[in-house]
């Protein structure tokens, strides 16, 4: 008996603790499918009545949830690509090419610059983009979250190039490749799970980003789903069904997203932070 | 299981390359993503009549959105589509945000960078229109009225957004704050109406009694309960309220202002308003009353539109009178004057081509006239800003907007409101001591004392 | 033979790029956002520079002194009691050897999801009227407390909110450092009759001491930054209870266009997150060197 009681114990703890987690997503798919708040308020954790889709319909033409969520994955995508691009070749130069002195300059520089807290650049970087007259353009969040995903990819990817057996390239050498094709036919392959990883984590940070969107984009059409959500609350805000149907279109898709990916998403974040 | 996922990370691989080889493009090649510089790529040439129409976008933003707005979206919609049929190639590019959004932090900011929308929805007064207009940031309207000949049309509205004489701003009409109460709630516990002091303070105490709320009131946001605030300092100082206040002849912490705030703060001990105020939002506050939870609101005259036929407060359709504040006990200013606004309406950017120009000429011209100006008030309930017929006013049937305007030509007097004539600064102060107060963490003097001193400082800079 | 891999050519087109775009998002606003902070720029007029009126103004402001107290609480919140929960639960996740995967799976949930509709969904949880919290007091008779709206609970509120984001990322980051360690070393002493407490305590911790220290400077540096769940939940709000150091910089500067002050606070929180940073380093994180 105390065996057994030993051996259920953490699961007890643990599922305790999935509960909590997992409870305020119940909650918000039960109340999406619930006709008013006045539903929501008499038995909260109750199963919906009767299944009350009207919600879902409203919400996605309403909120425009499908534009704020093509923004967003379009915005996510070519800012992570574009940056694990950049960054590979920035790390196979560091690491990988015989200019030792200027590659530790730059390489301390980028150790350097993970340091500053992005956040409070954010007024200054307000000005730029608008010097640059990018604000209230894609663009607009288009490089900073590029440029700022770079410290943080190079790092990770030089560690990974680091590691490459050197005689890889000599013999690429000697067959005759370039730097450039080295680089884009030996490397770039071989390195293809740190890229993965990294894209994966720079995807994530932009999907999230909340702070530049909200200023430096102003039309609805443009918005991103973490500003789009926060306006589509402002305005429904009466209405706890809608914006609960509102909350389950943007957690949905990186669910989705999360189960088929977890593996990478959990390994390379947390290889991110190890070494970051 | 796994190789599928490996087969499916390379193909994303692949994939990205090729996105990006796109995205490459797209960069060195045309800004397709950014409309700003499409709308002003199309801007200098004049099109040769019918021949050569390009199509250029002017971007005009509202705060038309929510429920409770909806009367005030359509007649912007049908100003919107009657001014494209009107310039050929235009097309207005609409952006609706949140009213206090757009007042506090968009447009700011917008205005600092230097790229505010062409069209965009503007209060009035020091922190706001006048700031930007001395910034050189809004396009003088004056040679557009003129040449529209409609500004003598206009009732005397243009104080808070005139500058040197030149007018940089047109508001779409005028408001008065006061209180709305559910008659039927009145009438069921036996109570006056509350048109005296007296039978206000009777009605507040019983219905607390009973468990109905009796100011429904949305703080999260200060400048809802300021409303209240700014009425109740109007009937204590005499003269010169609001603006001695910027010249240093009127003081926040002098007794006639912190008077005013310990009557708030009292109201707040004593619970006249919505439990855990501070949490909830201004359409909470509306939610409130409709739900029959509160049997009044101090609120601006916008407000009736929201109970009539098809609106969110339907309900309530015929069971909402409106009074302004009753006379105020002891209170030194003249007891009949009312907080009186015309203190929202559109801006328009400098910055403009000859196309965009023409497109908010076009613009001006169908909002503002007797048509739009009547359809407001009929269908929104806003005060007209311009001289309308008595024959038009004759249109109106609405018992609540009715009784608004009555109240309004029963006044003995009229004051705006403070936050259109004080700092930035002080109005965020005084948002931050009124909650403050409500959270019965500072008292009224102490209240004051705060405000004043950002007054003092900010005075000082000029 | 080697001399293609001393192209400066082609040295510097993988360079380059990585070099203008930090150097132009990041390091131009960091330098320009130094020389502002000296001035009282407001956007609209030109910059007049004020010496340290700015830094004297921010640490003389009673409001500035409510969110640097509420920085520390995120980072208090977070180092002494997050910081022991995470360690048992990933201890205890790496104990259990059914559901391992689903567990894991789980409490990373709240991680990958944005700030601002966490925000959202916890300002839900938390309405008096329709939350299933209130609901779940009125069950047992207590009246629906008022938790964004009353300046006793809304911090608190935060950082719930804050912790249930954040607390199942760091339970894999610790979880991952534990499953790193080699088998052999705890069948051992396993073998030698130690409990799996005696084990956790004599053998885990000491092994997983680095990423530990980890954690605690991310959590320092997360506090210091913290900005968007406090906007996206009260604004600052009841009554500035919940201000933090980024909320009153984001306020400053956009709502009230004093974009000087508020470039000189976010120099501050640069600064309060080095010095907090370095003397974690000089004290208890002194033996740790973390290998890039």
């Amino acid at each position: 008996m105390p065996r057994t009681l030993r051996k259920s114990l953490p699961h007890i703890v643990l599922m305790a603790y999935v509960v909590i987690i997992l409870f305020p997503f119940v909650f918000v798919v039960f109340s999406s499918l619930k006709e008013s708040n006045v539903e929501i308020s008499q038995a909260p954790f109750a199963l919906p009545k009767s299944l009350y889709f009207e919600n879902y319909a409203k919400a996605w033409t309403q909120a425009k949830i499908d534009k704020y969520f093509v923004n967003s994955a379009y915005i996510g995508v070519s800012s992570a690509v574009i940056g694990v691009l950049i960054a590979a070749g920035t790390s196979f130069a560091l690491t990988r090419m015989k200019f030792r002195n200027s590659s530790k300059i730059v390489y301390q520089t980028i150790l350097f610059s993970m340091l500053i807290p992005a956040n409070g650049l954010f007024i200054a970087q307000y000005f730029l983009v608008s010097d640059l007259h990018i604000i209230g353009t894609h663009w607009a969040l288009f490089w900073p979250y590029t440029a700022g995903a770079l410290p943080f990819s190079v790092l990770l990817i030089s560690a990974f190039m680091k590691s490459l057996p050197n005689e890889l390239e000599e013999a690429a050498i000697i067959d005759g490749l370039s730097a450039v094709g080295l680089f884009a036919r030996i490397v770039l392959p071989l390195t293809l799970p740190a890229l993965v990883t990294v894209f994966i984590i720079n995807f994530l940070g932009n999907w999230n980003e909340y702070l530049l969107a909200n200023f430096f984009i102003s039309k609805d059409a443009l918005r991103t789903l973490p500003t789009g959500m926060v306006g589509f609350r402002d305005a429904y805000q009466m209405n706890y069904a809608l914006v609960s149907t509102g909350i389950v279109f943007s957690v949905l898709p990186v669910l989705i997203l999360y189960a088929f990916l977890q593996k990478q998403i959990i390994e390379g974040i947390t290889a991110g932070s190890v070494k970051g | 299981m796994k190789k599928n996922l490996k087969v499916a990370l390379t193909l994303l691989v692949a994939m990205s390359t090729v996105l990006a080889a796109c995205g490459k493009n797209n960069n060195a090649s045309s800004p397709e993503a950014s409309p700003n510089e499409s709308s002003s790529a199309t801007g200098s040439e004049s099109p040769g009549e019918s021949s050569n129409i390009e199509p250029f976008t002017v971007s005009l933003r509202h705060i038309q959105i929510g429920e409770p707005q909806k009367f005030r979206k359509a007649i912007l919609d049908d100003v919107v589509k009657k001014t494209e049929g009107e310039i050929p190639g235009l097309k207005f590019e609409l952006d609706g945000i949140e009213d206090a959004v757009n007042r506090f932090t968009k447009l700011p900011a917008e205005m600092a960078a230097g790229n505010p929308p062409k069209i965009f929805d503007m209060f009035g007064g020091n922190a706001d229109a006048l700031k930007y207009a001395k910034a050189g940031r809004l396009l003088d309207l004056t040679p557009i009225l003129d040449e529209l000949g409609i500004k003598d049309k206009f009732l005397n509205v243009f104080s808070q957004f005139t500058l040197d004489g030149k007018i940089y701003g047109l508001p779409i009409g005028g408001n008065m704050e006061g209180v709305f109460y559910n008659t039927e709630i009145f009438s069921a516990n036996g109570l006056n109406a509350p048109t005296t002091w007296d039978d206000l303070i009777k009605a507040a105490d019983s219905l607390k009694a009973k468990g109905i709320t009796p100011f429904a009131t949305g703080s999260q946001a200060g400048w809802v309960p300021n409303m209240l605030v700014n009425t109740l300092i109007g009937r204590n100082v005499a003269a010169n309220y609001p603006n001695g206040l910027t010249d240093g002849t009127l003081k926040w912490n002098s007794p006639e202002f912190v008077a005013a705030y310990a009557t708030y703060g009292d109201w707040v001990k004593k619970g006249y308003f919505t439990k855990g105020e501070l949490g909830k939002t201004y359409d909470d506050m509306l939610n409130e009353f409709a739900a029959g939870k509160a049997a009044m609101i101090f609120d601006g005259s916008w407000r009736s539109s929201a109970f009539k036929a098809g609106a969110v407060a339907a309900n309530l359709e015929g069971k909402v009178g409106f009074i302004a504040l009753p006379a105020i006990p002891d209170y030194k200013g003249d007891q009949t004057s009312i907080n009186a606004n015309y203190g929202n309406g559109y801006g328009f950017s400098s910055d403009l081509n000859d196309n965009e120009l023409k497109a908010v000429t076009a613009f001006i011209k169908n909002l503002y006239n007797d048509e739009m100006q009547l359809r407001g008030l009929l269908e929104d309930g806003v005060l007209p800003s311009m001289k309308l017929s008595d024959e038009a006013l004759a249109n109106v049937t609405d018992p609540l907007v009715k009784q608004v305007m009555e109240t309004m030509s029963k006044a003995s007097s009229s004051f705006v409101h403070f936050d259109s004539v004080v700092q930035k600064a002080v109005n965020s102060e005084t948002e931050l001591q009124l909650q403050k107060l409500i959270a019965n963490k500072a008292t009224a003097q102490q209240v004051g004392d705060a405000i004043q001193k950002v007054q003092d400082s900010e005075n000082a800079k000029k | 033979m080697k001399n293609t891999l001393k192209n400066p050519a082609v040295y510097l087109m993988f360079v380059l790029p990585t070099v203008i775009l930090y150097g132009l998002f990041f390091l131009y606003p960091m330098f320009s956002s130094v020389f502002y902070a000296f001035t009282d720029w407001d956007g609209l007029n030109p910059a007049k520079f004020i010496g340290f009126d700015n830094f004297t103004k921010a640490f003389s402001d009673d409001q500035f002194h409510v969110a640097i107290w509420n920085n520390m609480s995120f980072l208090l919140f977070s180092v002494i009691l997050q910081v022991p929960v995470i360690i048992v639960f990933a201890l205890l996740i790496s104990n259990v050897k059914k559901f391992q995967g689903f567990y894991k799976t789980t409490v990373f949930i709240p991680s990958i999801l944005s700030t601002s509709v966490i925000g959202i969904l916890w300002g839900f949880i938390y309405d008096p009227d329709i939350g299933p919290i209130a609901a779940f007091l009125k069950f047992f008779g207590v009246e629906p407390i008022y938790w964004l709206a009353e300046s006793k609970w809304a911090m608190k509120a935060i950082l719930i909110t804050n912790a249930w984001q954040w607390v199942g990322f760091y339970i894999i980051l610790i979880l991952a450092a534990i499953l790193a360690i080699p088998r052999d070393i705890d069948e051992a002493a396993a073998i030698d009759g130690a409990t799996a407490p005696q084990r956790a305590w004599y053998l885990t911790l000491p092994l997983i001491k680095p990423i530990i220290s980890v954690v605690v400077m991310l959590s320092i540096a997360g506090a210091m930054r913290v900005v968007d769940v406090v906007l996206v939940m009260t604004n600052g709000g009841p009554a500035g209870t919940t201000e933090v150091m980024g909320s009153i910089m984001v306020n400053k500067a956009i709502k009230y266009g004093e974009y000087g002050y508020g470039m000189s606070l976010a120099i501050i929180i640069f600064a309060f997150a080095l010095v907090l940073t370095a003397i974690y380093q000089l004290t208890f994180g002194r033996t740790e060197r973390i290998e890039y």
